[in-house]
């Protein structure tokens, strides 16, 4: 009986010698934050055909921009969960972490979809990440690799979006 | 038993080993059919005061002996008896006494179904702080951080609708809004044994016993005044890999507790404070506790007592629920690294016993729980829940004869839950039970038994369950003992799983409410064996399976990004479970194996039962060397092989998939002063010795190798 203990013990002291988990996965640079959605301001949900978080490393934007960014290779506009997922909706808040290359995103925001159509009227921009300075202002997040980047929140009012850039 | 009125007196006398002649310590010597009885101390002596006159039973009982009983002893007003009482070894080590298998005290090898005892010994060496620190050496339990899992019961629910209930000197004890087990506030220095009856076992306890019962009893008030006091200090290691090093200076755990007991001969009472501190190895995961303990019996009559026990916590814990990411496991996530939980808890028990004659037995017995908490871990918000549960019972064991006994009850409940989260909801059930123990002959033993519940949450219709039970045993000589059993377990949804309305959190997703969750009901078959192969080695084997229909997950709605409750799942849980428990060297060295294997199904879907280990493996080495002791615990727990991948992309828990087998080795030194005539003994442990880097719980690093000193005594 003692020997298959032993051999137990030793057996296990053996297999532990690997250590388990190792950190050697990279650190998966983006940003996160929460977004904050002022109380009863979401709009019906027939006019949220998606909702996303973007990251654009182009600004100003025109309407033209938007798309040329998002389907450039490699693209230079980023959007969060993906091209068909979307934020939840009728939420207080949503807590997100997005993934992304290291660049420095000039423009960061929240954009709505609102009509079925792919026309660049079809999409509005409910909130952005604002210089405290000066709140009409986009503050550029600096992703670098092996960096992930915190509290970058948001606040979208959908009754009062902030000015459109397209 | 044969009581005369008028005068006291008592019985004084030693306890002797009836081959060496030696005086035995621990041994319990009671007087039959009452609550009157002592235990007899390092020389062998014991002594018991305030007897009415009278013609008694005395029964002489110890692990490892055969039990002496001693007819007609007569206790005379103002003169103390003295006997001596000679047990003799029993060829095989006698068993355990358990309560949880069938509601009243029975030897472990009559009883039909699997049950594990944890003793305070145990307890105190391993210096669990916490009860689910206790039962992670449990054959066929595993622990996912504080979710108890037996037998592959439980998935990822944290905490919320356990599928084992959990009884607190057999009364429920979980909340009344999220069914869950609040480890943290057992008083662990009080506990005298955990008894874990692994199977479905609502045919005598209703819901929640879906997995198995957990019933934690606590210590007799001692006979003698005393006061016995803790005190632990610990560090956490650094772990394996600087980046996980996120504090610049040593990380403590330390703690303590005292408590103080007397009699006065028809009032027995103990009080205990503990307090807890534990900065903890991860960012955010503080907590400071305190606990009040306290316990009265008051004596009625020899053959009638009540108990009352009181128990509070109030604790403050940072909210870490997961990982920034496996590059930053020590880290919460973003979302978590300023939120704490405030909680007060606390529960009051009532408990009334009496012997109406020696073969009529009864309890009534009624407990409050009450639970409040606070969450800010939202950071502009706060989740705060109360609930108060009131439950009552009474219970009546017969022994109709020597080979029948009959146990019947009936209990109710109402609860009531006010919550931002969670609503607010009344709850009310009742049930009645019926057990009968039928010994056709003295080798074969059958149990039949039943429970009829019923309950209303808040508007919703009400529920009503039916759950039978059937065991049998089977004693073809004194060192074997096979067993049957069949069980119908069942859960009703918790208020939380029925109501929680969430829309902001430490998650991304919203949580919204699911009114129409029907009941979760389970199917446990077992065949059990209990052999000794020698003197000193028990061999146990089980076969099981049990079957689970309605099971109620936290499914991610990946289109909608929501979660919701909803019963989801049919599985079957099918297992071999072996254990060898032997001594060696006249007892001196200690070896306890034990290997669980399931094979979790998920049903519906064909696929392997999401969070569930396949393999369990646990051993333990102890070695008594005269006033030192050492012992060794491992634990292997295989890799997880499914989890919830939605919930940890859309959470999201980053690195949230990354798991690895579990093991694990403990282990301990301690010394017993005594000899050198101080009332002290001091041990270090070392948990998580080889600090092997492992989750319990996704995106959860579990405990990096821990030191802990602790000193105890009592006077």
């Amino acid at each position: 009986m003692l020997k298959p203990i032993a051999f137990v013990g030793l057996l296990f002291c053996f297999l532990a010698c690997d250590g388990g988990l190792q950190p050697d996965l990279p650190i998966q640079p983006g940003f996160g934050g929460t977004i904050r959605f002022a109380q009863n301001s979401w709009p019906p949900i027939d006019s949220l055909v998606n909702l996303w978080v973007f990251a654009s490393q182009i600004y100003p934007l025109d309407s033209t921009s938007v798309f040329a960014g998002l389907f450039a290779q490699p693209p230079q506009i980023f959007l969060y969960p993906s091209d068909e997922a979307r934020v939840a909706l009728n939420v207080d808040s949503a807590v997100f972490f997005f993934p992304l290359p290291p660049s420095t995103y000039k423009y960061v925001g929240i954009l709505q979809h609102f009509n079925a159509t792919l026309d660049i009227r079809s999409f509005r921009v409910v909130g952005f990440y604002f210089d405290p300075k000066d709140s009409s202002q986009p503050l550029s997040v600096v992703v670098k690799d092996g960096q992930q980047v915190a509290g970058v929140n948001m606040n979208v009012d959908f009754r009062n979006p902030p000015p459109q850039p397209f | 038993m044969c009581f005369g009125q008028e005068k006291m007196g008592g019985v004084v006398g030693r306890i002797l080993d009836g081959e060496t002649k030696e005086p035995l310590t621990g041994a319990n010597i009671f007087l039959r059919s009452t609550f009157i009885g002592a235990t007899s101390d390092a020389s062998g002596r014991f002594r018991i005061s305030r007897i009415p006159a009278g013609l008694y039973t005395v029964q002489a009982t110890m692990v490892g002996y055969r039990s002496q009983s001693l007819e007609n002893v007569e206790v005379r007003g103002g003169i103390e008896n003295e006997i001596e009482v000679e047990l003799m070894p029993a060829p095989i080590q006698s068993e355990q006494v358990v309560v949880t298998a069938s509601r009243y005290e029975q030897n472990l090898k009559e009883v039909p179904v699997s049950i594990s005892t944890v003793t305070a010994e145990a307890i105190a060496d391993r210096v669990s702080v916490t009860l689910d620190d206790a039962l992670r050496y449990v054959p066929g339990v595993n622990m996912m951080q504080d979710q108890v899992n037996i037998r592959g019961s439980t998935g990822y629910s944290r905490g919320v609708g356990s599928r084992v209930l959990i009884l607190f000197d057999g009364l429920p004890y979980t909340t009344g809004d999220t069914g869950e087990i609040t480890w943290e506030t057992f008083p662990m220095h009080q506990i005298d044994r955990i008894e874990v009856v692994k199977g479905a076992g609502s045919a005598l306890y209703g819901s929640s016993a879906l997995g198995g019962v957990v019933n934690v009893i606590t210590k007799e008030i001692p006979t003698e005044s005393e006061v016995r006091w803790r005190l632990y200090s610990g560090m956490y290691d650094k772990p394996r890999f600087q980046q996980w090093v996120w504090s610049d200076r040593t990380r403590f755990h330390n703690g303590g507790h005292v408590s103080f007991s007397g009699n006065t001969g028809t009032v027995a009472y103990l009080g205990s404070i503990a307090r807890s501190v534990d900065e903890s190895y991860k960012e955010n995961d503080v907590y400071h506790r305190w606990g009040f303990f306290t316990k009265l019996r008051f004596s009625l009559a020899p053959t009638r007592s009540i108990g009352l026990v009181a128990n509070v916590s109030w604790r403050t814990h940072g909210n870490f629920f997961w990982w920034k990411s496996l590059a930053e496991a020590t880290r919460p996530a973003e979302s978590q690294r300023n939120g704490n939980v405030d909680s007060q808890r606390g529960n009051v028990s009532f408990c009334y016993k009496e012997f109406v004659s020696q073969d009529l037995f009864y309890t009534v017995k009624a407990v409050y729980y009450g639970n409040f908490w606070r969450d800010d871990s939202a950071g502009h918000m706060n989740n705060v829940s109360a609930s108060h549960v009131f439950y009552g019972e009474g219970q009546v064991t017969h022994q109709t004869s020597e080979y029948n006994t009959i146990t019947f009850g009936a209990s109710a409940n109402y609860d009531r839950v006010n919550s931002n989260i969670f609503g607010s909801h009344p709850g009310v059930g009742g049930a009645l039970y019926f057990q009968d123990d039928l010994k056709l002959t003295p080798e074969w033993k059958f149990t039949l038994g039943f429970r009829a519940d019923w309950q209303r949450v808040s508007a919703l219709p009400s529920a009503s369950q039916f759950s039978p039970k059937l065991g049998v045993v089977y004693l073809p000589a004194e060192e074997t003992s096979l067993r049957l059993s069949l069980g119908a377990g069942f859960r009703y949804p918790s208020i939380s799983e029925l109501y929680t309305a969430v829309s902001t959190g430490v998650s991304s997703l919203a949580v919204v409410p699911n009114i129409n969750l029907k009941p979760e009901r389970s199917l446990s078959a077992e065949i059990g064996l209990s052999q000794w192969l020698t003197e000193s080695i028990r061999l146990e084997c089980a076969v099981f399976q049990n079957d689970f229909d309605h099971l109620i997950e936290a499914g991610v709605d990946p289109v909608n990004l929501v979660i919701q409750f909803d019963n989801v799942t049919k599985a079957r849980i099918r297992g071999i479970e072996a254990g060898l428990t032997s001594t060696w060297f006249e007892k001196a060295v200690s070896c306890d194996l034990s290997y669980t294997y399931t094979d979790p199904v998920d049903l519906d879907r064909g696929s392997v039962l999401k969070f569930r280990p396949r393999h369990l493996l646990y051993a333990s080495v102890g070695a008594d060397a005269g006033a030192l002791h050492f012992s060794v615990d491992a634990r292997y727990v295989s890799r997880v092989e499914a989890i919830d991948d939605n919930l940890v992309r859309l959470a999201p828990i980053i690195n949230g998939d990354q798991r690895v087998p579990i093991r694990v080795v403990d282990t301990r030194v301690k010394y017993d002063l005594l000899d050198a005539g101080l009332p002290l003994r001091v041990g270090l442990n070392v948990t998580n010795l080889l600090n092997y880097h492992y989750v319990e719980l996704i995106g959860n690093l579990s405990p990096v190798r821990t030191f802990t000193l602790v000193v105890e005594g009592v006077f």
